[in-house]
């Protein structure tokens, strides 16, 4: 069954607007940095990830086919309310999916690769995850064909979801109208999801709608006093693009052929877990970070500063 | 292979190098100076920011550091138009080979190669001798 699929309808939208802001940024005209091989690895990794989801694609809509036959209820596809309440649930489940590939090393194996350019610009949305099919995140959006709504919309609902966070991708813009950054994810707020700084660390997990980070707890405001270093705390040694895909999963087997008796935890404890704590967890580091900024508001309170 | 995904993907990998290429000529990257005291300082309170520097060694382009933090040696290095930073045992730094002017240090997941000066050996006297020298 062909159905519309705006990831692919979007694609020379893409195009044109990374050409648009590396000529601006040659310009002048706009905040935006390329490396040419980072380029390469994220453009390649979007190429790569649109190869394995056409693999994947079968298997994913036919359990939610499968699904949609034992559901609840009946929602038309034509209903516009049905079409409001599944932007509100799957903005929902993204969000919950998220967190999930942020909080769990399994899920973030697979994510990962999304995050380990230390650029922050259009080619960056494009690097896309080549195993998110075999990690199986897949199955949080079931739920919404088990309520009623047929896989098609699901999956262009989905669609639409990832072509809106392609934008923001962005350091050329940076601040959108009050009334967008309280409810919308902005290039602001991506930024922070997409940095590295210890006091940005798993924030703004958001895919449309930012609300729900506030509602949950997870808001963290980009600062002026702190501007954004992108990556992952522990940058790849280089630009290898299976390296990029592949480097968290082989960690992990490292890990558990190493410790087995501490497999769960490596597999499915927060990313830097260790059965020793000899590594470091947003968590910790987070405390570190606030330990230091104490250490140094006490040290410039002592001396008058 | 159905033509028309074939068809799509020659097209996608060929915008693929067109876009490399246009990133590759606009020459936009992140401007990054080579390492002199200050910018190895810098770098150093961002990578390692709660570990004390008792010396540090910067290579002869400015490409890379070692630093000592107590038994530990932090390592940095360029890598596109940033750094990369890893630690070892300072046992292990110190013992790292060089050659042909170039020191190679082997951390878990990368062989940084940097530069020394003409004529410099490894360790430099103040690593060797264990003197602070930062």
């Amino acid at each position: 069954m062909k159905t519309f699929d705006p990831v692919q309808a979007a694609v020379p939208f893409f195009v044109l607007a990374v050409v648009l802001e590396i000529v601006l940024a040659r310009l002048g005209k706009a905040d935006a940095r390329y490396e040419a091989r980072d380029t390469a690895t994220s453009l390649a990794m979007g190429l790569g990830s649109s190869i394995a989801g056409a693999l994947m694609g079968g298997v994913i809509f036919a359990a939610s086919v499968w699904v949609y036959q034992h559901r609840i209820f009946t929602i038309p596809m034509t209903a516009i309310w049905a079409w409001v309440v599944l932007f509100f649930a799957e903005d929902l489940t993204y969000y919950g999916f998220h967190r999930l590939a942020h909080e769990r090393r399994f899920w973030w194996a697979s994510h990962v690769n999304h995050h380990t350019s230390t650029h922050y610009n259009l080619s960056t949305a494009l690097r896309q995850t080549w195993t998110g099919g075999i990690a199986g995140t897949w199955l949080l959006w079931l739920p919404l064909s088990f309520l009623g709504f047929p896989p098609a919309m699901v999956a262009i609902q989905k669609g639409m979801s990832l072509v809106y966070q392609f934008w923001i991708h962005t350091e050329a813009i940076k601040r959108m109208p009050a009334w967008c950054e309280a409810v919308f994810n902005t290039p602001s707020h991506h930024r922070v999801h997409h940095a590295r700084n210890p006091r940005y660390l798993d924030a703004n997990y958001a895919g449309v709608l930012i609300i729900w980070d506030r509602m949950f707890g997870t808001f963290i405001p980009e600062t002026e006093e702190e501007p954004c270093r992108y990556g992952t705390v522990k940058n790849l040694a280089g630009f290898n693009l299976f390296t990029n895909v592949f480097h968290e999963w082989i960690a992990i087997g490292k890990d558990v052929v190493a410790h087995p008796r501490h497999a769960l935890g490596y597999l499915f404890g927060p990313p830097g877990w260790s059965h020793d704590g000899s590594r470091d967890t947003s968590r910790t580091l987070k405390a570190k970070w606030r330990a230091r900024v104490a250490r140094e508001g006490a040290g410039a309170a002592s001396t008058g500063g | 292979m159905d033509k028309a995904l074939l068809i799509q993907l020659l097209g996608s990998a060929a915008a693929v190098g067109l876009l490399v290429a246009l990133a590759a000529w606009a020459r936009i990257p992140r401007p990054t100076p080579p390492l002199d005291a200050d910018g190895a300082r810098a770098l150093l309170a961002v990578e390692f920011p709660d570990d004390p520097v008792d010396a540090v060694w910067i290579a002869a382009d400015g490409a890379g550091l070692v630093a000592r933090s107590r038994e530990r040696a932090l390592i940095a290095w360029r890598k596109g138009d940033g750094y990369v930073a890893r630690d070892l045992p300072w046992s292990a730094a110190l013992a790292a080979k060089s050659a042909d002017g170039v020191l190679v240090l082997k951390t878990a997941d990368g062989a940084p190669r940097l530069a020394l000066k003409a004529g410099e050996a490894w360790p430099p006297p103040a690593f060797a001798a264990g003197e602070a020298a930062a």
